[in-house]
Formats: C-alpha cells, structure tokens, sequence
C-alpha cells in the first residue's frame, strides 16, 4: 500500500468523522441563505413534528421524510420564502414557504403544504413544522 | 376570564444558565388552561413554552392598552394563534382552534394576565430557585 493510498484512507476517515453529528451540528452552512440546523434542534424537529410524533397541536411531516430533505426543504423555505421578524419580542426571524403539494398535516390532520423555520439570530434554526 | 396553566414536570433543566430562547422554546412547558364565559379557549398540548405564552401575553395587553387595534399570540410549534381585538373598553378575544369570539373587559384581560404572570413566576422560583436569580426569567417575567 502506498503512501498516498494510506494517506486518502486517513483523510476519509477524518471527513466521516466530522459529519457524524454528535453533539455538535447535523449541518452546518454559512451562506447567507442557509442555515445552521444542529443535532439537538433536529432531535427537536423529530420528537415534535415527525409522522409519528404523538406531540398534540403541532404539525406533522409526511411519513418516510428524511433528515436529508427536511435539511433540503429548511434551505429552500429560508432561499424563497416569506421572512418576517419573529412577534412580540421572541428573537429571531420567521421563514415561510408554500411548496404546493402536501408536505405534512395541519393541526387538525388537514394537508399542510407550507412550512414555516424559525431562525435565530445566530442564524441557528429553531425549529421548523408544516401547516 | 380565567386564564391559567399546567407546568410539566421538570428536573432536567439548569436554571441557572437558561437563556430567553431556551424560555421562548423549550423550556418550561405545559397547558393552557383560558376560559372566558362560556368559551374554551384552553390548549392542553404538553409543549406551550409558559414563560413566553405569559411575556407575549403582557406584551399584548400593554400594545392594547397603548391604543392597538388588534393583536396575534401565535404559538410556537404550530400554525394556531389567539387574536385579540380592542374594542372601546372591551377586548374580543378568538382563536383559530377554538369556537366563538369572547368579550372581556381590557382590565379584566390585563388584571388576569398580571396574576398569570405573577403565579408563574413564584411557582417556577418555588420549585427552582435559581430561576430567581436568571437574567432572562426575570427580564421575561420580572422581578418580582
């Protein structure tokens, strides 16, 4: 085995290492029209909005969404949709999108096509859920 | 009107060292319970960030007192908001997960609101004392 096969097999493992989210973050983008989603605000998002969250009064996401495409559908809510600051002192900006086809339920278990992500100032997501 | 709350139980939390986005999102959650007359304006789904329902709430009754026409509390997790609309001395007060409008007197609405926040405020330094002492629970909150 050569030197540099040795060498790329180390720096793999490095880059795996990094992208495995233990504490620190599920992903992390510092273009403007990105944000930082980390591991426990996903856990968040999962525990409270997944199809099978049993969370009463909150929106769920379609069954066998993944953690790749709701990080797909965050991005494109913060690129395209409507921002407005977030109400009566709570810190942070509200993002909504309308993505035109059912991407959850409602409250009341009616189709939910948009999605609103609630940012940080630190550009951290807060949290995210259709309606 | 009668306007209360269920804290969840709670022994995880560093109250310490809680922030204001912690209290606006995650920490010290629980029900509301908001009845006015024979309406039901209550919500009992586990997750409402109490301190932020009773900072958001005063905020609200000090826009409407300052001459506000109407205002929106939108819950944190979810689509479902409570309006309240001034009118004269009265308040209208609807939701969008619950039937019919409800009429209180603004100083009614502004007296319950101040006793919402002061009652959560001595039950979370009574079962967590060091929330006495945390910047963001007094600023959201008072002092007390």
């Amino acid at each position: 085995m050569n030197l540099r096969l040795i060498a790329a097999l180390f720096l793999s493992f490095g880059l795996l290492l990094t992208a495995i989210p233990t504490t620190g973050y599920a992903q992390v983008e510092t273009s403007a029209d990105q944000v930082i989603l980390t591991h426990s605000r996903l856990q968040h998002i999962i525990e409270r909005h997944w199809s099978d969250s049993t969370a009463a009064g909150a929106g769920k996401f379609q069954a066998g969404l993944t953690v790749d495409s709701l990080r797909d559908m965050i991005n494109e809510a913060v690129r395209n949709g409507r921002a407005r600051h977030n109400t009566h002192g709570r810190p942070g900006t509200l993002y909504e999108y309308d993505f035109q086809r059912q991407i959850g339920t409602t409250i009341d278990g009616g189709p939910a096509t948009r999605l609103r992500v609630v940012v940080s100032n630190r550009n951290e997501v807060i949290t995210a859920f259709p309606f | 009107m009668h306007l209360d709350y269920r804290l969840n139980e709670d022994r995880e939390t560093d109250w310490s060292s809680v922030t204001e986005e912690d209290l606006r999102y995650r920490v010290a959650l629980g029900n509301l319970v908001f009845h006015i007359g024979n309406k039901d304006f209550s919500a009992d789904w586990d997750w409402i960030p109490l301190v932020d329902l009773a900072a958001s709430f005063a905020e609200i009754i000090r826009k409407l007192e300052a001459g506000s026409p109407s205002e929106i509390f939108e819950f944190t997790e979810s689509d479902a908001w409570v309006r309240f609309q001034r009118k004269g001395d009265k308040v209208l007060v609807s939701t969008s997960y619950g039937e019919g409008v409800a009429e209180v007197a603004l100083h009614s609405a502004s007296a319950a609101v101040k006793s919402f926040v002061e009652r959560l405020r001595s039950e979370l330094d009574r079962k967590h004392p060091q929330a006495a002492h945390n910047a963001a629970v007094r600023k959201l909150l008072g002092a007390g």
